[in-house]
């Protein structure tokens, strides 16, 4: 105790305080403050009171001398803090070339759809065209194949009268009043069929008023089997109203639509089994 | 700037907010201690420009060099007032100020040093005459020299032309002198 007693008494702590020691001795201060409260408690009090003084000795620093002290110590915090935002900001500038190319783009693509409309417009106007033409080539082909199916079967109907063997055939001879005149009849008993060959009728033309009447005549009755006309183009065979028997065919000149009963004295073929 | 309040820490909230290097507590180490470590400085430094210029210095040391600090090894006032003191030495014994003829020469200190005690104390500081009067004048001497001037007890002795041991016990005995004043 009496050793700590003389170390404050040496002086030597109002010297540490005082910033006025060697490494050495300031380093056996701080241990011996350390160790020992009394010692620490001691330079606490010479502390205080050299600060009061100095407090008392104050002199205010001029006012402007504030802001320049803090800024200086404050622009270099400043420059700390916002270190990591400076390298981020050349990011930032890539962006601005797009709209100018966008632009063009809209530009050149209404171009395009024009001329593409255009040339639609005239490649259906085209093809509208070859379409009316095609239908009606169509049209036509199809008038000419009905024609020719028409033709093949009246031919095959003409054919099987032909090979039928149960047709017979009657060659009609020109009376008094057209002795010139003749027609050859098919008929067919079995089936009730009448056909007359146009190519070998050899009547006169009759006008407009006027058609040829064939009739049949069954049990010495006349019947009605249907008109024809003498044309200089008729070349067909041409089938008639169906009967089952008859004894024998005539054709008379009768108004056009054909008469009831027949005008004998306008007769100009007959012809009898 | 003249009307803002100055702002005022306990010692124990700015150590913690010097630590964490916050803004507020450099300004309110500025506010609180600028006076007094100004007070030191201007005295040992009388030319103001270079007076101010080392202020400065001492608060971005002491901003920069913080982390040395302990508060087991003693007060932040004590601390920092050793800082100031060392920079205005170093500045006056630097080649540079010394060709500027502006600082005293040591020889002319003493007497330069009771005017000054005498003429320069503000008088809105209350108890300072009474302090000036409690102190003897060979322990004001001593004081100024050590405290204000930088002077090495060495170089006090030197000066005056005293033993050590008895600059040693002149200064412990005003350092007594002023606790109990305090008190």
């Amino acid at each position: 105790m009496e050793d700590i007693k003389a170390y404050i008494e040496s002086g030597i702590l109002e010297l540490y305080v005082l910033g006025d020691v060697s490494p050495e001795e300031k380093l056996q201060v701080e241990a011996m403050a350390l160790n020992h409260p009394v010692i620490k408690a001691e330079l606490d009090e010479i502390e205080r009171s050299m600060e009061q003084y100095a407090g008392l000795n104050a002199v205010e620093p001029a006012e402007q001398l504030r802001s320049r002290v803090l800024g200086s110590i404050l622009t270099n915090l400043a420059d700390d803090r916002t270190f990591d935002e400076v390298i981020d900001k050349p990011k930032d500038n890539v962006v601005a070339f797009a709209s100018p190319k966008t632009n063009n783009f809209y530009k050149y693509a209404f171009a395009a759809c024009l001329a593409l409309l255009l040339a639609s417009v005239v490649g259906l106007v085209s093809m509208y065209n070859k379409l009316q033409d095609s239908n009606n080539t169509i049209a036509a082909l199809q008038t000419d194949k009905q024609h020719f199916a028409n033709t093949v079967s009246f031919k095959e109907g003409e054919l099987e009268v032909l090979r039928d063997a149960s047709f017979k055939f009657l060659k009609l001879q020109g009376t008094a009043k057209s002795p010139q005149s003749n027609l050859t009849v098919a008929w067919s008993p079995v089936k009730k069929k009448v056909w007359i060959d146009l190519k070998s009728l050899q009547v006169p033309d009759n006008d407009k008023e006027h058609q040829y009447q064939l009739w049949a005549l069954v049990a010495g009755k006349p019947v009605d089997l249907g008109v024809f006309d003498k044309t200089s183009d008729t070349t067909d065979m041409k089938e008639m109203k169906s009967i089952a028997s008859a004894d024998a065919f005539a054709v008379t000149l009768e108004p056009r639509g054909g008469s009831a009963s027949p005008t004998m004295d306008q007769m100009v073929v007959i012809g009898k089994f | 700037m003249s009307k803002k309040r100055k702002i005022s820490l306990s010692e124990e909230e700015l150590v913690a907010a010097l630590r964490n290097r916050e803004k507020i507590a450099i300004e309110a180490l500025y506010d609180m201690y600028s006076a007094s470590l100004y007070g030191v400085i201007s005295r040992i430094i009388i030319d103001t420009p270079t007076a101010e210029d080392v202020l400065q210095e001492t608060f971005v040391k002491i901003w920069h060099s913080f982390s040395s600090y302990s508060t087991e090894k003693g007060r932040l006032f004590t601390w920092m007032v050793n800082i100031a003191r060392n920079l205005a030495i170093d500045k006056l014994r630097s080649k540079d100020f010394k060709n500027q003829n502006k600082n005293q020469e040591l020889e002319n200190n003493v007497t330069f040093i009771d005017e000054q005690i005498n003429t320069v104390y503000k008088p809105e500081l209350l108890g300072v005459k009474d302090l000036v009067e409690t102190l003897k004048p060979d322990q004001k001497v001593i004081i100024e020299l050590v405290y204000f001037k930088g002077f090495t007890h060495v170089e006090a002795a030197d000066e005056l032309g005293i033993p050590l041991g008895t600059i040693k016990t002149r200064l412990r005995m005003a350092i007594q002198q002023l606790r109990k004043h305090f008190n």
